[in-house]
Parts: structure tokens; C-alpha cells; sequence
């Protein structure tokens, strides 16, 4: 019985991960004839990935914008991770919770919403003209890059503040109360003890955050408009319209050595810091 | 390629279980269609004037009408409806039978433009009639008439500086191809040649620069057009989108643009393994009277082959859609023009 479960447990995994990923990697060596694919190895994929001036651009500008909302979302969690343990009792959890609960929200009504808010005559710009901050509605917040990456913080902000809490949590009391006890200031604490004790926390919020975002084509399709194109993007056409599965196997393999080498160094960073503590 | 097999073997398994129902059922007409395509109220009516019982089963896409036609080889359904830039794929994969229109008084009576099959670009092949047209809708322009005046004749309107940033085209490379080719003046937009290829991206490139998104779903343009200043939409989705425009409250108006709007035309066709020839063409002739056609209009805002209705009338030009020279380099240029700066 114990056998069948240790069985079961090497098996779910190969079948359902190693198995599709491995189907991925073989097709993004085939390629499409006249709308069926030709099942003879090849490079040309990944040849035209490198040489075709348009996917290396768009690569890189997404990893750029990927990284700026993980930035951004590490500095608004922050703080917010760090009030919340300064509460007491169940005034934490509660809050905790709260700001978790847009996680139970089906992610394309959010887009919706958020896309709502963000429109020339949505809640942002109303509000923005009625405090007088602006003359008059602004195009500047849909439709474009900056619509893309105000939209991903906005969905991924509660992934950054949960392992940045736990590791916050963490820290022993008595490190802070012994640093108070040496004299060492407020800001002195969080400079030496907190800050540095935080740090895994702070890894593997970004390196989720970063994941998610360079995963996602459904936002930069809805709220990307023009200028806001993106490679999950030109991913998700290849087997929409497009129809060349082989060369968006390509493409995906390119985005899955870029995201595994993301959750590596988040593990990394979280693991060093984690350990020696 | 073990899972393949197997994914085949529950398929044929499928099939089976499909079959012998089918098989229950042996003496009905066996019709496979779009929603609206086949009332209950119809198919009562059909039954009762012919004695003829059918069974309908209803696609949601293109990919499926293909799928359940090209995985029984034509066996499991005796008529079906597919648009005419599918059609032709079907003659050439063998699974549709020559229709004899002597057997169809009514199409005789049809709107002239419907008259003379050979004249429908993709209804014939070597001669021999496939598809009888029965149902259409253009992809004009949709209009907000407080914004936009005087009212737009064509697409160009769509690159006036006037409308920069207030503009929604739609999120497809091969339409947006062939539309702009035929505002270009090219005599086929879908058989592109690499010059006239070229021409269409640049001017697909300053498209992009006057837009304010591209949408894909008809919700999706409504939506955006509620929260933001959008004057003039493309309309994939023709008349049933104005309609739920104008359901909002919205000022709008459509027009066919006089350089031609690309149009679907949908077709009733009969398939290779139809049991009883006789029956599916009663089915056809009967779908072509005056009663069927005007209603299936009304329900749906869809213009029909028999009677004029408010949709694309006869003065407008309508392009038929058709196959395109090739759907994977246009989606890839596509990509290049979206990904432009």
C-alpha cells in the first residue's frame, strides 16, 4: 500500500509536469507547413527567435516591465507587511485577511474592473479632476504600458505582502528587545536585525511576483491597447491565430528558462539568508 | 506517442456510443447548425408538412463544425451549415455532395444577387453547386453619431487624425488584411501579393498609431466604449453588436463602407454521408421560404438570401470572406505591426 503511494507520488508529477513540459521542449524543434506541423527536427525556431528583430525587443521590454512590477510591488508590501506585525493579537489576522480577499476574485472580472477604474472616464480620472490634480481626463493610465503595469501590481500586490508578513513574523522578539537593550536606535533595529532577517521574505515575494507577471498575456491583451505589447502576448497568438504550435513552443521555452532562473535565484536568496539566521 | 493512442481510442469509443444512438434514431434527418439556424417552431413546422423527424444538434465555432464533420468522414449528420470561406475546404477534403437545384423550387426565388450560385465566390467547384446561402452579416463600421459627423462613407475614416486615441479595431490579422486591402482599392484581399503585402502592413502600422485598443470579444468593445471617449468601433460582430450598443443608450449608427465590407455568408451544405438525399434538400428548399428566412432576421438582426432586411442591403457591396493566401504570415506580420513602436 505505502509502495503504491510512494509510487503515485513519483508518478503524478512526471505525468502531469515532466511529461507536458517534454512534449513542449520536442515540438519547439518541428515546424508548420501550409497549417500542419511537420514532425522533422529542426532549429528554425529558435533561430528565428534570435534573429527576427521584433521577438528580442518585446522579450526584453517585458522582462524589464516584469521586473518593475516586482519592484514596486516589494515597496508597497513592505510597509504594509511591516505595519501589520506591529499590530497585536487578532487586529493582525484579520487585516491579513482582508487584504488577501481579492485573491477569491475571478482574475478576469478583476481585469475588468481595474480596466474600468483606468478609463478616461473611469473613478481615476474623475477623482483625479475633481481634486483638481488634473485638468482634464487623461489617456496616460489605459491602454498602454503604464496601464499594464499599474494593473499587474494591483493583482499581484497580495503575493508580495504574504511571504514578506511570514518572514517578518518570524523574527524573534528577543533580537529586537537585545538590540533596544545594546542602545541602538529604532532605526538602527530595522537597519541590522529586521531589514536583513526580512530579506528571504523579500526574495521569494519578488521572485513570485516576477513569475506571474511574465506569465500573463491576459492582462497586457486587456489593458495593454496599442503600445502595450508584450511576449506572452505574441506566445498566445501563436497558438490562437497563428497556428505555429512549434514555434510557440519555442517561445515558451525561451519564457521557461527565464522564470526557472527566477525562482532559482529567489530560492537562493531566500534559503542563504534563511538558514544562517 | 502513447497518449495519442489512447486519446484516439476514447474518441472511437465516443464515436461508437454516438453511433448507436444515431442508429436509434435511424429514420431522422440529421442536421448539425448555429444556434438560431434551426427553431424549435421550424423544425415543428418542417415535420409536420414533410413527415420528415430531425435531430439538431447545435456548434459553437467553426474548429467544431470541422472537427465533428472530418472525424466521421461526413457520416453522422445528413445537412450542415458552414460559411463560404470554410466551404471550400470541406469540397477539397471530400465531405460534401453536389447539390441538384433543380430540386430547390424556392431558391428560384431568392434575392437576385443569391440567384446564380456560380456568381458567390465559393459556393461552386467545377461547376457543381456545394452550398446553398442563406444567411449573412457584413463587418462594417460602427459609429457614434455625436461624434462622428458628417456620417463616415468608408474606412479610411479609421486613419482621420480627427479620431486619433478614439478608435477600437479589432485584434486579427487576417481581416484586418484583407479590410485594408480593400480600402486600399486592391480587387482581392485575400490573395495579397508580397508588394501589395507590404503596403498593407505600413498602413495597418499608422492604423495602430490612430487606435486607442484592439478588442477581441463584442462584451470587451462595449465595455471599453462605456468607460472611455470612442467614436468609431470596427465591427466584427456587425449588427447583433450595434444592437447591444444601442441597448445601452449608445448614439450609434452602422454602415457598410462603399469600397466594399467583408461579409460572412453562411451556407446550408449537404454532407458525403447523407442517408437520404431527398430529405436533406426538402430541409434546404424548406429553410429558403419566406416564413423561415424573414424570421430568422428578425431573431437574430442577420440578413437572409430571400427577403430584403435592414442588414447590408442590396446597394451595399459586400465582399464575401474567403481563404487567404496564408493565414500564418499574416498573423505573424500581425505581430510585427503590433509589436512596432
Amino acid at each position: 500500500m505505502s509502495l503504491l503511494v510512494t509510487a503515485l507520488a513519483f508518478a503524478l508529477p512526471v505525468i502531469f509536469v515532466l511529461v507536458p513540459l517534454a512534449i513542449f521542449l520536442v515540438y519547439s524543434f518541428f515546424s508548420v507547413d501550409q497549417g500542419t506541423i511537420v514532425y522533422a527536427p529542426t532549429l528554425g525556431n529558435y533561430a528565428r527567435f534570435f534573429t527576427d528583430p521584433i521577438f528580442l525587443p518585446v522579450f526584453w521590454n517585458t522582462i524589464v516591465l516584469c521586473l518593475s512590477v516586482a519592484i514596486i510591488c516589494i515597496l508597497l508590501a513592505y510597509p504594509t507587511a511591516y505595519f501589520l506585525t506591529t499590530l497585536k493579537g487578532r487586529w493582525r489576522y484579520a487585516l491579513l485577511m482582508l487584504l488577501l480577499v481579492p485573491l477569491l476574485m475571478s482574475y478576469v472580472i478583476k481585469i475588468y474592473a481595474i480596466r474600468s477604474i483606468l478609463g478616461l472616464n473611469g473613478f481615476l480620472n474623475k477623482a483625479l479632476v475633481t481634486l483638481g490634480i488634473l485638468e482634464q481626463p487623461s489617456t496616460l493610465f489605459v491602454f498602454n504600458m503604464n496601464a499594464i503595469l499599474l494593473t499587474l501590481t494591483l493583482l499581484l500586490i497580495p503575493f508580495a505582502i504574504l511571504p514578506i508578513f511570514l518572514s517578518l513574523e518570524r523574527i524573534p522578539q528577543t533580537l529586537l528587545r537585545a538590540s533596544d537593550d545594546l542602545g541602538a536606535s529604532g532605526l538602527q533595529t530595522f537597519l541590522r536585525i529586521t531589514l536583513p532577517l526580512s530579506l528571504p521574505g523579500v526574495a521569494s515575494a519578488a521572485s513570485f511576483v516576477f513569475v506571474l507577471a511574465i506569465g500573463d498575456f491576459l492582462t497586457p491583451q486587456m489593458v495593454g491597447g496599442i503600445s502595450g505589447f508584450t511576449f506572452g502576448r505574441i506566445l498566445y497568438s501563436q497558438f490562437g491565430t497563428a497556428y505555429n504550435w512549434p514555434f510557440g513552443a519555442a517561445l515558451s521555452v525561451a519564457l521557461a528558462i527565464v522564470v526557472i532562473l527566477a525562482i532559482l535565484i529567489g530560492e537562493r536568496f531566500g534559503r542563504n539568508r534563511g538558514t544562517s539566521a | 506517442m502513447g497518449l495519442k493512442k489512447a486519446i484516439l481510442k476514447l474518441a472511437a469509443i465516443g464515436l461508437g456510443i454516438g453511433l448507436m444512438t444515431s442508429a436509434a434514431l435511424a429514420a431522422n434527418l440529421r442536421v448539425l447548425a448555429w444556434d438560431g439556424y434551426a427553431d424549435p417552431d421550424w423544425v415543428k413546422d418542417f415535420t409536420a408538412a414533410t413527415g420528415i423527424g430531425v435531430d439538431v444538434v447545435f456548434i459553437g465555432s467553426d474548429d467544431e463544425i470541422w472537427a465533428k464533420i472530418k472525424g466521421s468522414e461526413g457520416q453522422d449528420f445528413d445537412v450542415f451549415a458552414v460559411n463560404t470561406a470554410q466551404l471550400q475546404r470541406y469540397i477539397k477534403a471530400d465531405l460534401v455532395s453536389p447539390i441538384d437545384i433543380s430540386k430547390l423550387p424556392n431558391q428560384k426565388e431568392v434575392l437576385p444577387r443569391f440567384r446564380d450560385l456560380s456568381q458567390v465566390s465559393g459556393d461552386t467547384k467545377d461547376g457543381k453547386v456545394y452550398g446553398i446561402p442563406f444567411c449573412f452579416d457584413s463587418i462594417g463600421l460602427i459609429y457614434d453619431t455625436d461624434k462622428v459627423k458628417p456620417a463616415p462613407t468608408s474606412m479610411s475614416v479609421l486613419w482621420d487624425p480627427a479620431y486619433k486615441g478614439k478608435i477600437l479595431a479589432y485584434d486579427n490579422g487576417e481581416h484586418n488584411f484583407s479590410f485594408t486591402a480593400l480600402t486600399l482599392g486592391y480587387k482581392d484581399p485575400f490573395n495579397l501579393s508580397a508588394e501589395q503585402m507590404a503596403a498593407v502592413k505600413a498602413k495597418l502600422v499608422d492604423l495602430k498609431r490612430n487606435v486607442l485598443s484592439f478588442y477581441t470579444t463584442a462584451d470587451e468593445a462595449q465595455q471599453i466604449y462605456q468607460n472611455n471617449d470612442v467614436a468609431l468601433i470596427w465591427a466584427n460582430y456587425g449588427q447583433q453588436q450595434v444592437k447591444a450598443l444601442q441597448k445601452i443608450g449608445a448614439h450609434v449608427a452602422y454602415i457598410n463602407p462603399s469600397e466594399g465590407a467583408l461579409a460572412w455568408l453562411d451556407n446550408w451544405v449537404i454532407s458525403k454521408g447523407v442517408r437520404d438525399n431527398a430529405a436533406a434538400e426538402k430541409w434546404i428548399d424548406f429553410m429558403l421560404t419566406k416564413k423561415v428566412s424573414g424570421q430568422l432576421s428578425e431573431r437574430t438582426g442577420f440578413g437572409n438570401t430571400v427577403v430584403e432586411s435592414s442588414s447590408a442591403g442590396s446597394n451595399d457591396k459586400l465582399v464575401w470572406l474567403n481563404n487567404v493566401e496564408d493565414p500564418t504570415k499574416r498573423s505573424d506580420l500581425w505581430n510585427e505591426i503590433k509589436a512596432t513602436p
